[in-house]
C-alpha cells in the first residue's frame, strides 16, 4: 500500500484563543462561512488535490470533530486504501503520553505513516481557510530536491511584525526562519503548512523526541534545527486568500470576508470545499423580510432584517429582529425585536425578544481598544431585555 | 423495521406534464427547491427502517439512474440489501407481445420482477408510487397494518387533496374497507394515495393468479374485485400530499411550499426528506436585491428582484430581474432586466437579457431543459 505522499493534519489543539467557541469542541471543528467546518478546508484541499490519505491528529475535546469526519464519505475521502484516519494517542508498552507538540504528535505516528511507506509527508493545521492545490506544491518540492518545503504569502511590513517570518536566498531557499521579529528582514509570511521528504522527517523527529529540552513543535524546534543542520528548505510562494483564524475577530473577519465572493470562490466547481450537509429543506425568505449582503442556507427561515451577515442552517430570524455584521451558527433562534450586531452567535444559541448583542465599532471612536465582537457561546439563552454588549462574552444563560 | 422491504414504482409519466418529462419520468422532476419527487417515498421508506428497497423503471429512466446512483445519499448503499435499481428485464422490444411502451399496471410491472420478488428477505412489501409527495409515518403505519391483522393496509387521505387518486375507499367505523371506487364522486370516501403493505406472501399469491387471469391493474384486479375476499384495511393520514398531473398542477403544488405550514408537514424534523448531495456553498444575497415570500435552496447568487418564487440549487438572477411567481430550476441564469410571470424554468436554463414572459396561474409557462430564451 504504498502512497508517494500522505497528509497529517493536526487537529488536537484546544484553540484556547477561541474562547467559548471552543469549550466543547476541537477547534477544527468550529463551524465557517455558512456552511462548513473549518477542517472542511485542508480535507478538502487534499481530496482536490488528489491526496487520498490524511492522518487527523486528535485530542482535545474529539467526539464532535469524530462524528463530523465519521468515514470521510463528504470528502470523498473513504477509501478502499487509504482514505482518512483519526489518530488520537495511544498507549504502547513503554507507557502512554498525551500529545506534547505538533512535532511529538506526528512522532507518535511514525508507524501509521511507515504503513503507506511515502516519500513525502504534507504537514497541515486545522484552522486556516485558504484553497491550495498542494499537488502544485509538491511538484515543486521535488524539482527543487527540497527536504522541506514551506508555503508563504506577501504580507504587509506591519503583518509581518505577528508572524513568522521567512528570509529567503535568490532562489527562494530558506536562510532564516524568525517568530514574530521586531524588525522584519523580509515580507514572507509562513502559512504553518509543511511538504517534508519524510526520511529526513523522520530523522529529526527523532532527534527531537531524545531532546528533554524540545517543547516538541514544528515552528519553536523541527523547522530551525533543519535549517542548522543544513537541509535544504524551500518557500513556495502562494497568492490566493488564506486566513488564520486562531482568534475571535480573525474568525470575524474571515467569516466577513466570504460575503463579497472575491476574495475566495466557494462556489467554483472545479474546487469545491465540501462538507457534511444537514438534511434541511431550502430556506424560506418571508413576506417581513429584508437581506442584503449575506449568505443564507438550508433550513433557515427569516422573517426579519439581516445585512452583512452568515446565517448557517437552521437559523431562525423572526419579525422586526435585526441581525447585522454578524454571524449565526446553526439552530439559532433571534427572536422578534432582537438585535444582533457585530457578533458571533453560536450553534442552538437563542437570543429573545428585544435581547441585544454586540454594538458597532463606530459607537467606540473614543477608546476603539474597548471594541470587539460580542460572543453567544453555544446553547447558551439571552433572556428578554437582557444585553451582551461589544468584545463581551456570554458562556452561561442571561434570564 | 427489519421486516419490511420497499417497493417504488417510477415509470409512470403523464403527457399532462409535457416539458417537465421530455427528459424524465414523473418521478425524477425537480420539486421544493432541492428535490426530485421520488426522494419523498424514498425518504419515508428510509426514516421507517427500511433497507432494501427496489425501484421499478420502464424508459426515459436516466435522470432517475443519475438522480439515484449507489443509493448512498439515502444510507442505502449497504453490502446486503440497500437500493436496487429495476429497468426492465431483457428489454426484448417487439420480440415480446409484453414490450409496450409502458407498464399497463401495478401488477404487471410486478410480475415483469417476479424473480426479485422471489428473493425478498422480509415479510411484508411496501407497494408505492415513486412520483407521490407526501411524509408519512410508513412505521406508524406498518404496526397499525400488524395490529388490525389485515390482508392489505391501503394509505388514504382525510381530504381530497386535488388531485385525482386511483382509488376511493368506503369504509366501515373500524377503517375496514367495504367498498372501492375508481373515481371520488361521493362525498364519504377516502382517496388512496397508492401506498399499500402486504405480506410478501400474499403479493407472491395475488400476481401468480393475476398472471393466470390477465389482470395488471392492482386497483381494479385486486383492491376492487378481491374486497370481499381479504381484509383490506384504510389508515387515514391527515398531511399534505400531492402529485403532479399536469404544468399548472406542479406550479400551484410548489406553491403551496410557500406556506409554512406545508413545509413544516412536508420536511417534518422527525422524518427529514433526503436528497442527493450537491455541495454548494451558501446563497448570497446582494444589497440590489430584493425578495419576498421565496423558498430558495443553496448555491445561489441572488442580485435582482423575487417574489413568490421557489429557486433550486446554483441559479442565477443579475441585477434589475424582476421575478414574480415562477419556478427556477437547477443552474437557470436569470440576466439583467428580464421580467418574469408565472413561469417555468427547468434545469440549465438561460434567459437572456430583458426578455419578457408571462404565463397565467391556469396556464404557466414552462420552458424545457438547456433552452436559451
Amino acid at each position: 500500500m504504498k502512497k508517494e505522499c500522505i497528509a497529517m493534519l493536526l487537529a488536537g489543539g484546544q484553540g484556547s484563543r477561541l474562547y467559548v467557541l471552543t469549550t466543547h469542541v476541537a477547534k477544527p471543528a468550529v463551524p465557517f462561512g455558512g456552511k462548513f467546518r473549518l477542517i472542511d478546508f485542508p480535507l478538502s484541499n487534499c481530496s482536490n488535490s488528489g491526496i487520498d490519505t490524511v492522518g487527523v491528529l486528535t485530542q482535545y475535546q474529539p467526539h464532535e470533530l469524530n462524528a463530523y469526519i465519521g468515514s470521510g464519505q463528504p470528502w470523498d475521502l473513504d477509501r478502499l486504501e487509504g482514505g482518512v484516519h483519526i489518530l488520537p494517542p495511544y498507549q504502547q508498552n513503554k507507557g502512554a503520553s498525551w500529545y506534547k507538540g505538533s512535532a511529538n504528535a506526528i512522532y507518535q505516528n511514525i508507524s501509521f505513516i511507515e504503513n503507506y511507506n511515502p516519500e513525502y509527508v504534507l504537514v497541515l493545521g486545522g484552522d486556516h481557510i485558504y484553497k491550495m492545490d498542494y499537488a502544485v506544491m509538491l511538484e515543486q518540492h521535488k524539482r527543487t530536491q527540497s527536504d522541506c518545503t514551506i508555503p508563504v504569502i506577501e504580507v504587509s511590513r506591519e503583518e509581518a511584525k505577528r508572524m513568522g517570518i521567512m528570509n529567503v536566498d535568490e532562489n527562494d531557499g530558506i536562510l532564516e526562519f524568525e517568530e514574530k521579529p521586531a524588525e522584519p528582514k523580509s515580507t514572507l509570511a509562513s502559512m504553518g503548512i509543511y511538504i517534508f521528504t519524510w526520511e529526513k522527517l523522520k530523522k529529526y523527529l527523532i532527534a527531537d523526541e531524545a531532546d528533554p529540552k524540545s517543547k516538541n513543535d514544528f515552528g519553536t524546534n523541527i523547522i530551525p534545527s533543519m535549517l542548522a543542520g543544513g537541509e535544504k528548505m524551500t518557500v513556495y510562494r502562494f497568492s490566493g486568500y488564506w486566513r488564520d483564524v486562531g482568534t475571535i475577530d480573525n474568525l470575524w473577519e474571515a467569516n466577513m470576508d466570504m460575503l463579497s465572493g472575491e476574495e475566495i470562490d466557494l462556489s467554483n466547481p472545479a474546487w469545491r470545499i465540501y462538507a457534511r450537509n444537514p438534511t434541511a429543506p431550502p430556506h424560506y425568505i418571508g413576506d417581513t423580510a429584508t437581506v442584503s449582503h449575506s449568505l443564507v442556507t438550508e433550513g433557515c427561515e427569516v422573517y426579519g432584517g439581516v445585512f452583512n451577515s452568515v446565517l448557517f442552517n437552521d437559523v431562525t430570524v423572526e419579525q422586526g429582529a435585526l441581525v447585522e455584521y454578524s454571524i449565526v451558527m446553526p439552530g439559532a433562534v433571534i427572536e422578534r425585536g432582537a438585535v444582533v450586531r457585530y457578533a458571533i452567535v453560536a450553534e442552538n444559541a437563542a437570543i429573545r425578544s428585544g435581547a441585544k448583542i454586540g454594538a458597532p465599532p463606530g459607537m467606540f471612536k473614543n477608546s476603539p481598544e474597548d471594541w470587539g465582537v460580542a460572543v453567544v457561546a453555544s446553547g447558551v439563552t439571552v433572556g428578554p431585555g437582557k444585553a451582551v454588549g461589544a468584545r463581551e462574552m456570554a458562556d452561561a444563560d442571561l434570564v | 423495521m427489519k421486516d419490511m422491504h420497499g417497493i417504488l414504482f417510477a415509470y409512470s409519466s403523464n403527457v399532462r406534464l409535457k416539458e417537465l418529462t421530455e427528459h424524465r419520468t414523473a418521478s425524477s422532476i425537480p420539486y421544493g427547491g432541492r428535490y426530485r419527487v421520488i426522494d419523498f417515498m424514498l425518504s419515508n421508506m428510509v426514516n421507517a427502517g427500511i433497507t432494501d428497497i427496489g425501484v421499478i423503471m420502464r424508459e426515459n429512466y436516466q435522470s432517475l439512474l443519475d438522480h439515484l446512483g449507489s443509493g448512498k445519499d439515502w444510507d442505502l448503499s449497504r453490502k446486503r440489501g440497500g437500493l436496487r435499481l429495476l429497468p426492465p428485464f431483457a428489454y426484448a422490444g417487439a420480440r415480446r407481445d409484453t414490450a409496450v411502451t409502458a407498464y399497463r399496471g401495478k401488477l404487471e410491472a410486478l410480475y415483469a420482477i417476479t424473480s426479485y420478488i422471489e428473493h425478498i428477505r422480509q415479510e411484508y412489501v411496501v407497494l408505492a408510487d415513486g412520483d407521490l409527495i407526501i411524509n408519512l409515518p410508513l412505521e406508524e403505519i406498518f404496526a397499525k397494518h400488524l395490529e388490525t391483522g389485515a390482508d392489505i393496509t391501503c394509505v388514504c387521505l382525510a381530504r381530497e387533496p386535488g388531485y385525482e387518486s386511483d382509488a376511493y375507499l368506503r369504509t366501515d367505523a373500524r377503517g375496514r374497507v367495504k367498498e372501492v371506487l375508481l373515481s371520488g364522486l361521493d362525498k364519504d370516501v377516502y382517496p388512496c394515495v397508492g401506498v399499500y403493505i402486504l405480506s410478501k406472501t400474499l403479493l407472491g399469491k395475488l400476481l401468480a393468479d393475476s398472471a393466470a387471469h390477465n389482470y395488471v391493474n392492482f386497483t381494479r384486479d385486486v383492491l376492487q374485485r378481491m374486497q370481499g375476499q381479504l381484509n383490506i384495511t384504510a389508515y387515514i393520514h391527515e398531511g399534505f400530499s400531492t402529485r403532479p398531473q399536469s404544468v399548472a398542477d406542479y406550479f400551484r403544488q410548489s406553491m403551496c411550499l410557500l406556506q409554512p405550514e406545508v413545509r413544516r408537514d412536508l420536511f417534518s424534523r422527525k422524518r427529514p426528506i433526503r436528497t442527493k448531495v450537491r455541495d454548494e456553498a451558501s446563497t448570497y444575497y446582494s444589497p440590489e436585491s430584493h425578495v419576498k415570500r421565496n423558498l430558495v435552496a443553496d448555491g445561489c447568487i441572488i442580485k435582482g428582484d423575487l417574489e413568490n418564487c421557489v429557486v433550486f440549487r446554483g441559479v442565477r438572477v443579475e441585477g434589475g430581474a424582476k421575478l414574480k411567481n415562477c419556478i427556477l430550476m437547477q443552474d437557470t441564469r436569470i440576466q439583467s432586466g428580464v421580467d418574469l410571470a408565472f413561469t417555468i424554468t427547468d434545469k440549465e436554463v438561460t434567459v437572456t437579457k430583458g426578455r419578457a414572459l408571462k404565463g397565467h396561474e391556469s396556464y404557466p409557462i414552462a420552458i424545457s431543459k438547456g433552452s436559451i430564451v
